[in-house]
């Protein structure tokens, strides 16, 4: 909420010019979608913390930048990403990750699968144990799951924000549904009696 | 009269696809060959010739269910979590260490 019931529009407007409790009412309202993003992403509470204050840092110190072309939640949001993917590169992760999707001999692709012929999700997943999976996935895999299924960006963004191919980010994010799949599933047996 | 697979042939064609419909017969497709367009299929849809080993195939058509399934939840997952107090404390401070803002009341606690 807004102070006094101010608009966000004019939230914004304050905030540029340098009002604190406007910045610290967009703050409030927005912290959940960030830190959410951040956490996912990184798969980690201490970076998320971290990545949550410099996205918000940055929001501070650009928000004069923002021009109303987009909504401001997508504006922040994609500056967040942006915050997030650049500490990941400074660590080296996702460069290796899309490397490694590169390699033909990858056992994580969907080949795999022709074999599982008896292993099937268990039931309905719920948003806990999804939360877990989605965690465990590997990095390159998780960030782009994150982004494209969980966030909403097409692959044309997520090639453009990781600076890869569309082809290998949609390589991605089938390996990563391939993968959370693994870690759901469990045999046709179980799952039939579990519904007796 | 040359036969479907003659002219497939000719014409350098491999798709299965293409010699079952010259041949006016169905070939059905394989698991292979279904899963190898998979990230297709999941977001746009098979083709009638992928439909129809889906019709045949409980274990690609579970493959199908659950990926399209993973993909549905997720987009429900909301952003449900909430920072810690410190989160809000540690901008406040470097913005006003900065001189970027004046000091405001910590409610995010």
């Amino acid at each position: 909420m807004m102070p006094s019931g101010m608009p966000e529009s004019e939230a914004i407007e304050r905030a540029k010019s340098g009002d604190g409790q406007c910045f610290e009412a967009l703050y409030t309202m927005h912290k959940r979608r960030v830190y959410s993003l951040c956490l996912r992403m990184t798969g980690n509470t201490a970076e998320a913390e971290d990545l949550t204050q410099e996205a918000f840092l940055q929001l501070y110190r650009k928000i004069a930048t923002f021009r109303g072309e987009s909504a401001f939640s997508t504006w922040l949001h994609r500056l967040a990403v942006n915050v997030v993917l650049m500490h990941l590169r400074k660590k080296g992760l996702p460069e290796v990750s899309l490397q490694e999707t590169l390699e033909p001999a990858e056992e994580d692709g969907p080949k795999k699968d022709f074999g599982s012929q008896d292993q099937v999700l268990a039931g309905s997943i719920d948003r806990v144990n999804l939360e877990r999976a989605i965690e465990s996935l590997p990095p390159g895999y998780r960030i782009i799951f994150v982004l494209h299924d969980i966030e909403g960006y097409e692959h044309n963004e997520i090639a453009e924000m990781m600076g890869c191919s569309i082809g290998n980010s949609k390589s991605q994010l089938h390996k990563a549904r391939m993968k959370l799949r693994d870690l759901l599933k469990i045999t046709r047996a179980e799952r039939a009696a579990s519904k007796r | 009269m040359k036969t479907g697979h003659e002219l497939i042939v000719e014409n350098g064609q491999e798709s299965i696809a293409a010699a079952a419909h010259n041949a006016g017969r169905h070939i059905q497709m394989n698991c292979a060959e279904f899963q190898r367009d998979l990230p297709l299929i999941i977001d746009t849809g098979g083709t009638e010739h992928q439909e129809a080993h889906l019709r045949t195939c409980a274990v690609c058509r579970d493959l199908v269910s659950d990926l399209r399934y993973i993909a549905e939840q997720a987009k429900l997952l909301i952003p449900m979590l909430e920072p810690s107090p410190k989160v809000w404390e540690g901008i406040e401070e470097k913005l006003k260490s900065e001189g970027l803002v004046k000091p405001v009341r910590a409610r995010n606690t």
